[in-house]
């Protein structure tokens, strides 16, 4: 093989890629991977670090049962701890029909094992004393999920990859891929190099359209601007990720290294790729954090953000081979890659080596119908 | 004089060597070492190291200050506490 040979060309240095890499490499492929700017600068490098096996449908939870598998064992894997700590995700309704809701999704959680209890408004104040209940109306708590942090683990990927002989470019653009006869791709770079690969993934995040689209694919997948925040630290008090359900409500957590990073999902979804922060957000949000819990009225917010979800019509991602042998995708994880990206890496991998799944991986399908029923736990 | 254990970055307790070890891993400008290993992420948010840090890898990479310092300037300026934000109190 001459050197711009390789076994593999993948697209995209976030959570996808380079797990996907990485796991790739244990299988002995020659793996290329392209990233157009630095290595988490899409997604990855923006997201809040939340973990979490509380989906609603089998796969879904199949994948994200093995991450926090992978999350667990990651500081033995890398040598250095990536921040790991099951702090539980308590996901809050104020509404009998969201009540309904939970138990009927932890049917499903419970027959794989997963711990999940739905807790009264009583049992929530006693676990979780410094929160306001007020129209709470019950809860669902899975004390195995919890949070890690992006840029540590992606460094143990990253690092991983380079200790493994991987080739990998930052600042690369792909520009142009093409399809030879033999089926062989030549993926084109900003600056004219090429490279060869019989097997090309798109793990390219906020750009998988463009990507999709340089190989004549229509890819249903479409990002969209979520705003993060963070504030200083305090001492750490095991909080778990809390999730407010309401139209108005908001997602936060402590981290371990004791700030306080959380989100919201805007009512009027943001098309594209613009990740400008607003003044808007930096005002709502922290009303929505202190109605939950009073006593965060006095941190102090150090920085705001945005990022992008790319999302697709029914909610889940997709990973599979696509309608052109040889161009793989791991696509559109509509806010949840960092979190299922572990397992989605290794099982990818596995996939693009011995060309089937481990098991039905049909809710994640490139062919599948996207108007069917949409993920219950979004 | 500065050593492998002067602290660069003090928010995040960062020391030359850990900077130095970014550089030599591949990271190239204030951004990816941020992004690495965290550095300027505290409460000075790299108002105290960013300088510092794109001074050692401006002279470990050769390349110049201004392409090395790229990282975004985001709100707020300074630290304000929720309650000023939510509008519920003002600042004294």
């Amino acid at each position: 093989m001459s050197n711009n040979e390789f076994d593999v060309i993948i697209i995209g240095g976030g959570i996808i890629g380079t797990a996907t890499g990485y796991y790739l490499l244990k299988l002995n492929q020659r793996v290329l991977l392209l990233e157009k700017d630095y290595i988490g600068a899409g997604s990855t490098g923006r997201c809040i670090g939340g973990i979490r096996a509380q989906f609603s449908t089998d796969a879904t939870i199949k994948v994200a049962m093995e991450s926090v598998r992978l999350f667990e064992r990651m500081e033995q894997e890398f040598g250095f701890s990536v921040d790991w700590y099951p702090s539980g995700y308590l996901f809050l309704s104020f509404t009998e029909q969201q009540n309904k809701t939970f138990l009927n999704v932890m049917k499903i959680q419970h027959s794989f094992g997963l711990e999940i209890r739905f807790l009264e408004p009583n049992d929530i104040k006693k676990q979780f004393p410094y929160l306001n209940i007020d129209g709470v109306s019950g809860g669902a708590f899975c004390p195995t999920d919890g949070q890690a942090d992006p840029f540590l683990v992606l460094k143990g990927y990253i690092w991983g990859m380079k200790k493994m002989g991987s080739t990998f470019l930052k600042g690369a653009e792909v520009i142009a891929i093409e399809q030879g006869r033999n089926g062989t791709f030549k993926v084109i770079s900003h600056n004219n190099e090429q490279f060869f690969a019989p097997k090309v993934l798109n793990a390219a995040g906020p750009d998988a359209y463009n990507v999709g689209k340089m190989i004549g694919l229509e890819l249903p997948v479409e990002p969209e601007r979520h705003e993060s925040l963070i504030t200083e630290g305090l001492e750490y008090m095991k909080m778990p990720m809390i999730v407010d359900y309401r139209p108005d409500g908001c997602y936060f957590v402590q981290r371990l290294t004791g700030q306080i990073i959380g989100c919201y999902t805007p009512e009027q979804r943001v098309p594209g790729k613009n990740i400008d922060s607003t003044f808007e957000f930096l005002t709502e949000m922290p009303r929505r954090m202190i109605r939950l819990i009073p006593f965060l009225e006095n941190l102090a917010v150090l920085r705001q953000w945005a990022g992008s979800y790319t999302m697709t019509p029914d909610g889940s991602p997709i990973v599979d081979e696509t309608s052109v042998p040889g161009y793989y995708v791991s696509i559109a994880m509509c806010g949840h890659g960092f979190m299922l990206g572990p397992a989605l890496g290794k099982y990818m991998a596995e996939f693009m080596v011995n060309q089937k799944w481990l098991f039905d991986m049909g809710e994640f399908a490139f062919n599948r119908n996207f108007q069917a029923t949409a993920e219950a736990m979004k | 004089m500065i050593e492998e254990d002067t602290i660069i970055c003090r928010c995040e307790d960062l020391t030359y060597k850990d900077v130095l070890d970014a550089i030599e891993m591949g990271m190239t400008t204030v951004t990816e070492i941020k992004k690495t290993i965290r550095a300027g992420m505290g409460p000075c948010q790299g108002r105290t190291c960013g300088r510092l840090i794109a001074q050692i890898v401006s002279q470990k990479t050769g390349k110049p200050m201004g392409e090395v310092w790229n990282t975004s300037h985001r709100p707020p300026l300074k630290t304000v506490p929720l309650k000023i934000l939510a509008g519920g109190e003002s600042e004294q």
